[in-house]
Parts: C-alpha cells; structure tokens; sequence
C-alpha cells in the first residue's frame, strides 16, 4: 500500500479571550490509498478542528496551525500558497459536513452548487458540468436527477441533502474524502442507507476516506482502521477488529461500553462514561483523561503517557494499557 | 405573481379604510378647530361659523365620513350646492384644505410631493450606494482598522440628527467655502414642453410631468447639501445592518461548504453569502424608502425646500383635517407598496419564500 496522507505532529490552538483552546494537541497518523480511517471521539475532543486543518478550513482568527505536517501525496499542504490550497480543496481532498440542512446554500440550485466545482477545478463548460452532475446524483442514488437539478435544497429531505452532498463532494473524483459526522443529524435508517451508500461508491472510485463520527457502531462495519481521540490527543490506533476485540485504552473500553452490540446478551449492560471532558484551555499535566479514569494512578496526573505500540498497528497512549487487558482476560470480558 | 399583486391590493382596501377611519376620527378628536386662528389674531365668532358651515364641519360626523369616502353628492343629497364639494377620497378626490384658501389637497400634494420624491430618491440612491458597499467592506476586514473605521463612521452617522448635520454642512460648504447655495431646490421638469402644453391650456399639471427633474446643473448644485444631509443618516444605517448581516451569513456551514469546494474567496462571498446577507436589508430598504420619498419634515425645513414632509406637521397643527387625512393616506399607500415590492423581491432573494 502506497501512503497518502501523512499527518505529523499536527496542533491547531484557538486564541480566544478566554485563553488558548488547545484543540489538536500534536496528533500524527498516516492513510493508505484507499483506505478508510475512522476517528471517533467525544464531542469536542477535536475531531473536526483536526481535518478541518488539513485542508486549512480553520476559522482564522482566532484558529491557527501551530504545528505540524500534512503530507499529502508528497506535498506539506500546510506549505503551500492559498492558491495551491485552493486546487486542492474540492478537488483532491473533498470534504462533507454533518448538517445537511444547513451546509447547502438556500439560494441557489443544488445544480449550481455541484457544477461550481466541477467547472472550477475540472475546466468543464456549463454542458458538460450539466452533463456530469446528472450523472453524479444518480450515482447517489436520487430519483428523476435531471429534473432536480433546478431544485432548492429546501425541496429536499434531510437524507437526500447529504446524498447531494456527497454527489458535491465526489465531483471531482477526489483522492480522499473526509466525511465529518455525515450521519449524526440523520434518522437512523437514513444513516444506514448513506453509511452504504458510501461504502459502495468506495469500492467503485476506490478513494480513501476519513470517517469521523461519535459513535463507534457506525463504523464497525466500514472501517479499516479506528483512531480514537481525546481531548485534542490520539489515545489509541488499532485496526477495526483489534480495537473492538482488544481496546487497550480505558477510554477506549468506556466507548465501547457505553454502545449496544448486536452480538452481546441483553443482559450486558450499557454504561456511559462518568464526568466530562476536560477544559481544553487550561489542559492540567498528565494525561487528559486521568480524572475520568478508573485505572488511574499518581502517575497519570503527573506524566504524559508516551505512545506505545503494541504491534506495529496498534498504538496506545496509556500509562497502564497492560494492566487494562490484564483485566479484561481475566473477567473473560474479552470481546471478539 | 400578477395573482399575488392582486390579492395584495386587495388586502390592501381593508388597511386603508382602517387607516382612514382612525385618522379621521383622531384629528377630529384633538381640541381646537381648523378656524381657531388665522396668523396671530383669532377670527370673529361669525365668521368661524360661516366657515364651518361652509366645510360642513356641523354635520354629524357619519355624514362627514361618508362624503369624505365617497363624496358629497351621494352622502349629502340636499345642500350639497352649498359650500364646498368633494367626490370623495375613492374617486382620489382628497377635498379642499381648510387654511390654504382655495387649494385642494390634490393640488398640494401634486405640486409638494414630486419635489420630496426628488429628494428621497437621491438620499435613497447615496444611502445604498455608500452604506450597503461600505457594510460589506467592514464585514469582510472584520476586526481590522477599516472596519472599525468604518464602524465608528456609520455609529457617528447614525446618531448625529439631521438638524445638526443640515446647517453644519450650510456653515461649511455654503457659508465658508460657498461651493453650494445654502437652501431651496431648484428643478424643472424635464418634460417641459408638455407641462408648457397644460399651462398654455389653463388647466393644472399632472403631477408625473413635475416628478422627472431636468439634470441640469443648477438642479445637482442646490441638491448636494440636501441629499447628503439626508443621505448620510440612511447610509449608516444601511451600511451597519449590511455588515451584520454578512457577518452572521459567513460564519453559516454553507460558506464553509463554499469554501471546502476551492473557490476563491471572492467567489464564496459573491456567490454565496452576498445574497443571503441581503435579505434583511431588503426589509427595511422598504419602509425606507416610503418614508423618505413621501418628505422628510427636518431637511425640507432647514433647506427651505417646498416638499411635503411640512405638510405632514403644519397640517396637524392646522387642524387642517383633510391635509392630514391626505398625508396619512398617501404615507400609508407609499408603505402598502413599499412592502408588497419587498416582499417580491424577497422572492426573488430567497426561493423558500413564494408569492402564494
Ligand atoms: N472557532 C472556534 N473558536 C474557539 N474554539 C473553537 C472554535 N472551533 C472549535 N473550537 C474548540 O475546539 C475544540 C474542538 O472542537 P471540534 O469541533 O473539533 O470538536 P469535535 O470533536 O468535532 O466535536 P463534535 O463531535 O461536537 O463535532 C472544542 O473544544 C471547541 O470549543
Ligand atoms: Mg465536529
């Protein structure tokens, strides 16, 4: 597998009146071709402040990018000129929101709104960028395409807004879409039909594709690899089936509890996560999830725990990782 | 959207008997009469009477209202030959006015109100031209010295009254540098072969002959002062509403999506937030504008300008009660239109709204 995508060391502060908020707080990981990478995490633990970064979509003031590299087919977007940005934004690295009602401008077409880009960055004329998006919306699977061209997004249902956002965000064949909880303001069974959708196209385009969402159900079935974030900082890495059969993290663990599962008895228990996260402005030393943890030891509270790779696939950010699996074939908790 | 100007106007008829009604009966209720005073002095007791009968001021009051709708032959079938008649305000008959001997209330808005719609239109042009560009410029280097600037500008021309920025500018521009004349207006119509035409013939000149000036030098000269005075209070508030607007549409997700596409940030605001951030200044462009073109009371008044914003006060003070009853109506027909061309171009703004 080829890489890329390669984030080094990423840090995006935001310089509010009330102090910095250390939003991204020196995160790193890769992406292969094709490969689809979930981020999962509590609300506000940075998860879309951290690909927003990627493609320089921080609010700027009061957002900033501290630190860091993105590779991205070789390249350090965070180097480039806003130019080059722009040539890569909608066109390479495509991106979806979470609200499909408010992420599509009231005002104009959704047919106006595909072909924008398709004639920006693909030099279309108006015929062929007609042309093109019928093709695309029903590739999302919206009936009578042609004619819903003219449409407004209000004359659209919530899930079709966000197939008419992905149809917007796969215009122009991108190397990667990072789809921010594309789902979360769905009903559920419009969540299961995009979560396929997007799956399917996948293995049509082959593009890679950066999943962020909450809720670590959603990607079980369409993951490759699992990051988990929090606050600011990437707690543990793992292949999907590793982390959901041995999450290392006790923050990881607390997610996973706190989920139904299909495969588990009724009579297992979910158990939501106690406290809060932290404040993201004044970050106290140590670990940022010491307070909420129940392994925790004066350790935690002191030191930063360092990034331990388990296999060279699975990484843990956790001053006690060991005694956490310890415990977990011991309860025979062990989950496969 | 012909079936939606229709039923607006009929909307309308109910508004405007409404409008009518009170207004008549409020004037009416103020203490004091048309014939209290004549200058300084008082009139004789007899010749109050006279007049009053002459203006059928004794009538019930049901057969005032009646004739002033519609009009003194129907509702005041004997003695109608006597005194002063009117067909009445559905025919667009607006009556005679009580303190200007011989004029109708017709005749003082055809000569008054083209005058004050040359104003109010220039003001209006000046208020959007500088106020809706400035506003987006200040939004778009938020927080940036400009944009303070221009923040501090439009607060400053927001709060400062016309009746100081009028002679101010008189003191500086007329009176100092004497780039300007100090008052009066100065327009002919551009039409003046026809308006010779109604001369020649001896009957009064319609009104839309008067309301197209001239563009002639003398006609710019005296409106300068005028128009900026009024135009600088309209600018600032247009410009402070334009910048709040668009700053409110650029934090909205579908800039964010705009921008997540590649454009240039040029296109993102044109494209994609100019439109939205225009719909609330639509909505008060249109009471704007029917207040500004129907007279502006403090600017005519210190610019000596025969508009119709005095007629607005004085006639109040008058008891001229058809003057008044003739105002209010037109204010409130100005205000009907104002907001039904509002309304369509929200349309036109926002395909969520439709004209059903
Ligand atoms: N414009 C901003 N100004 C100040 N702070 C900000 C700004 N945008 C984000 N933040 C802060 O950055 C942190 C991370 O926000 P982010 O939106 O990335 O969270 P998230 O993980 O995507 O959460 P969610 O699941 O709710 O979308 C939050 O604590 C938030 O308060
Ligand atoms: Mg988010």
């Amino acid at each position: 597998m080829t890489t890329l995508l390669e984030v080094k060391g990423l840090k995006t502060y935001f310089f509010t009146e009330e102090g910095v908020v250390q939003a991204v707080n020196g995160i790193s990981y890769k992406l292969d071709k094709g490969e689809l990478l979930a981020i999962v995490g509590e609300s506000g633990c940075g998860k879309s402040v951290g690909v927003m970064s990627l493609i320089r979509l921080i609010p700027q003031p009061p957002g900033k990018i501290v630190a860091g590299e993105v590779l991205f087919e070789g390249r350090d977007l965070l180097q480039m000129s806003d130019d080059e940005i722009r040539q890569v934004r909608g066109n390479r690295i495509a991106m979806i929101f979470q609200d499909p009602m408010t992420s599509l401008n009231p005002v104009l077409t959704i047919g106006f709104q595909i072909m924008e880009a398709l004639q920006l960055h693909l030099g279309m004329d108006k015929e062929q960028a007609r042309k093109r998006a019928i093709e695309l919306l029903e590739m999302v699977g919206i009936p009578g395409a042609e004619k819903r061209l003219d449409d407004y997004p209000h004359q659209f249902s919530g899930g079709m807004r966000q197939r008419v956002m992905i149809a917007m965000g796969l215009s122009c064949n991108p190397q990667l879409l990072i789809a921010d909880e594309p789902t979360t303001a769905l009903d559920v069974t419009i969540q299961a039909q995009i979560v396929d959708l997007v799956k399917g196209l996948r293995e049509k385009i082959g593009m890679a594709i950066i999943w962020i969402t909450h809720d670590l159900g959603v990607v079980a079935g369409i993951a490759d690899r699992v990051i988990v974030m929090y606050a600011g900082k990437i707690v543990e890495e793992a292949e999907v089936h590793d982390l959901y059969a041995n999450p290392h993290h006790p923050y990881t663990l607390g997610l996973l509890k706190s989920i139904p599962r299909l495969d588990q008895g009724h009579d297992e228990k979910l158990i939501p996560i106690e406290g809060l996260p932290p404040d993201l402005v004044d970050l106290p030393p140590g670990c940022p999830f010491a307070p909420r943890c129940s392994y925790r030891v004066d350790r935690c509270t002191e030191e930063d725990p360092p990034t331990d790779y388990v296999t060279p696939l699975h990484r843990v950010a956790c001053w006690r990782w060991e005694d956490v699996i310890a415990d977990q074939s011991k309860n025979g908790g062990q989950r496969v | 959207m012909l079936q939606f100007v229709i039923r607006r106007i009929i909307w309308t008829i109910p508004v405007l008997l409404l409008v009518t009604f009170f207004t008549f009966a409020l004037v009416r209720a103020i203490p004091g009469g048309p014939f209290d005073f004549a200058g300084d002095k008082s009139l004789p007791p007899a010749v109050v009477k006279n007049l009053e009968a002459k203006y059928h001021l004794n009538d019930p009051m049901w057969m005032q209202f009646c004739s002033y709708l519609i009009g003194d032959a129907i509702c005041r079938p004997e003695g109608s030959e006597e005194g002063v008649s009117s067909k009445g305000v559905l025919l667009g008959d607006l009556g005679p006015s009580f303190r200007y001997r011989g004029r109708t209330v017709n005749d003082i808005i055809s000569t008054a109100l083209p005058i004050s719609m040359q104003l109010g239109f220039l003001a209006m042009l000046l208020g959007i031209g500088i106020g809706i560009p400035a506003g987006i410029i200040a939004a778009l280097k938020h927080n940036t010295p400009l944009d303070y600037s221009a923040t501090f500008i439009a607060i400053l021309g927001v709060s400062i009254s016309n009746v100081v920025l009028g002679p101010f500018l008189i003191w500086v521009f007329a009176l100092k540098l004497g780039w300007f004349p100090v008052a009066t207006w100065k327009a002919e119509p551009l039409f003046s072969n026809i308006a010779q035409q109604y001369i020649a013939a001896g009957e009064p000149v319609p009104m839309w002959v008067n309301l197209i000036p001239k563009p002639t030098f003398d006609f710019f000269h005296h409106a300068v002062l005028p128009v900026v005075t009024l135009g600088t209070g309209l600018s600032a508030v247009l410009a402070r509403l334009t910048r709040g607007s668009l700053l409110q549409v650029i934090r909205e997700d579908y800039i964010r999506t705009a921008r997540a596409k590649g454009l240039r940030e040029r296109a993102v605001i044109v494209r994609h937030a100019l439109k939205n951030s225009l719909i609330p200044v639509v909505t008060i462009l249109g009471p704007m504008f029917a207040g500004v073109l129907t007279g502006t009371f403090v600017v005519e008044q210190i610019f000596a300008i025969p508009g119709l914003g005095r007629h607005f006060v004085t006639s109040v003070g008058n008891r001229d009660y058809p003057v008044v009853l003739g105002t209010t109506l037109l204010y409130a027909v100005a205000i009907v239109i104002a907001n039904m061309l509002v309304d369509i171009t929200y349309a036109w703004l926002d395909p969520r709204v439709r004209l059903e």
